[in-house]
């Protein structure tokens, strides 16, 4: 039997987690301005030595395959696109909560990272595919985000898995957020939407964590992202890429088709890329230095 | 013992008795196993998606990520060990499939996978013997080529065999 999480604990675990960098949240920040240019991005990467590096490691490194060295940073960022900055900023600075061991969920180390990566690849292909009037790269960052919320709650789920799986199959109507819910008093979502609120995230992408598997509690305003990160998520756990015990035991919103309109066949392409996309993405990564 | 790990899209076969022949966190895909009783070969694909029209070169490239061009891959990979070119005599089981909750047709791609691999097995006079297909959870598969025992496992649960 695991322990309930209460109100204060969950406001301790929050508190324990250490802030995003200010190169990180500023991006963060940026990605939820309609307006923004990449002009800005490169700014803020120009001001962070680190992040500098790191981004020219990627642009240069073999899963690009460029044939030139590439030296400068605004044909770096243009070149990988604002996704891949805010990927390794994230990555940088936080790097251990994403990547940490979801033992709770029976799922590996860099489980949680490769599920997020391939969901922010999903929702943001979800709507260039799709040709929906949402924000691509903005669905992207939100997809990156949206799962956070297990890495806070992982530890009180240790050892309750098989109960949570025995719970789902016993009454037709729960998904893993009810089990999570009634094992331990707090689901995912809200865990993420706390440690969202504390890093100070804008307004979409709180929404996103806290509504990414019943988008239709989303405000109004924001409600078409959240639909595209639930498909998203959605995507990435049937190419295969779970995070353990919860792997697509979440329901589909079949509402989606009121903002985003997708045939079987797109569905595949969509699919199809995430594969191809996903492998790029994550050879650069690693290729570039840090690892979770 | 050697492992041989499959990754999506990925087909391969073994005759060594020593070896097992894996695959991790099938989700929508499919998992087609074929054991051939005669010359005590493993053979396995991991399908991620039906039909290979939506992108020949993919095809090409990847010829396990298709339903029905994995099939026949698959089958020329195996007659290298002496297993007949048209399947016959082999052991057919799958396994994967699944999908999520309250899903609708579109999202069906588990589904879809699995009626079209086995519309292509019909099509060479083949049939599963076994099958653990569907549902809304995530499978790894693994086989042992010595006993041609297929064992699943899935997070939270304890494996069994089909
Ligand atoms: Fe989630
Ligand atoms: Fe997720």
């Amino acid at each position: 039997m695991v322990d309930k999480i209460k109100q204060d604990d969950l406001a301790k675990i929050v508190q324990s987690i250490p802030m995003l960098s200010a190169s990180a949240s500023r991006l963060l920040q940026l990605a939820a301005q309609p307006d923004h240019e990449l002009a800005d991005v490169i700014n803020l990467v120009k001001n962070d030595a680190n992040l500098t590096a790191r981004v020219l490691k990627i642009v240069n490194s073999a899963a690009y395959g460029l044939v030139t060295k590439v030296t400068s940073i605004e044909r770096a960022v243009s070149y990988l696109g604002e996704r891949i900055v805010v990927s390794v900023a994230i990555d940088d600075c936080s790097g251990k909560l994403f990547g940490k061991e979801l033992s709770g969920y029976e799922a590996a180390s860099g489980d949680l990272w490769k599920h997020d990566l391939r969901a922010a690849i999903a929702s943001r292909e979800v709507v260039t595919q799709s040709g929906a009037d949402i924000n691509p790269e903005l669905a992207f960052t939100a997809g990156l985000l949206h799962d956070i919320g297990k890495a806070l709650i992982s530890d009180y789920l240790q050892g309750s898995a098989p109960e949570a799986v025995e719970l789902i199959s016993s009454q037709d109507s729960l998904d893993y957020l009810a089990a999570e819910e009634a094992l331990i008093g707090v689901d995912h979502t809200v865990a993420g939407y706390e440690l969202a609120k504390a890093w100070q995230l804008p307004d979409e992408l709180i929404q996103v964590i806290r509504y990414h598997h019943d988008p239709a509690q989303a405000g109004e305003e924001v409600r078409p992202l959240v639909y595209a990160v639930h498909l998203g998520d959605n995507i990435a756990m049937m190419g295969g890429f779970g995070t353990g015990s919860d792997t697509m035991r979440y329901k589909l919103d079949k509402s989606y088709t009121d903002f985003i309109h997708i045939t079987p066949n797109i569905l595949a392409s969509i699919m199809l890329t995430v594969d191809t996309e996903f492998q790029k993405l994550e050879e650069s990564m690693l290729d570039s230095g840090e690892t979770n | 013992m050697g492992q041989i790990i499959l990754g999506v899209g990925d087909y391969g076969a073994s005759n060594n008795p020593g070896d097992e022949v894996k695959t991790f966190a099938l989700g929508s895909c499919v998992s087609v196993i074929f054991l051939d009783p005669k010359t005590r070969t493993v053979g396995m694909a991991h399908v991620a998606l039906p039909d290979s029209t939506i992108n020949k070169n993919k095809a090409a490239d990847k010829p396990g990520y298709f339903a029905d061009t994995a099939i026949p891959a698959l089958l020329a990979d195996m007659a290298q060990f002496g297993c007949d070119k048209r399947g016959k005599g082999l052991i057919v089981k799958l396994c994967g499939g699944a999908n999520v909750m309250d899903t609708n047709d579109t999202f069906q791609i588990g589904k879809r996978n699995a009626l079209t691999i086995k519309k292509i097995l019909w099509s060479y006079g083949m049939g599963a013997v076994a099958e653990d297909l569907g549902g809304n959870f995530s499978r790894t598969v693994a086989v042992s080529v010595s006993a041609g025992q297929v064992t699943i496992s899935s997070p939270g649960k304890p494996s069994w065999q089909i």
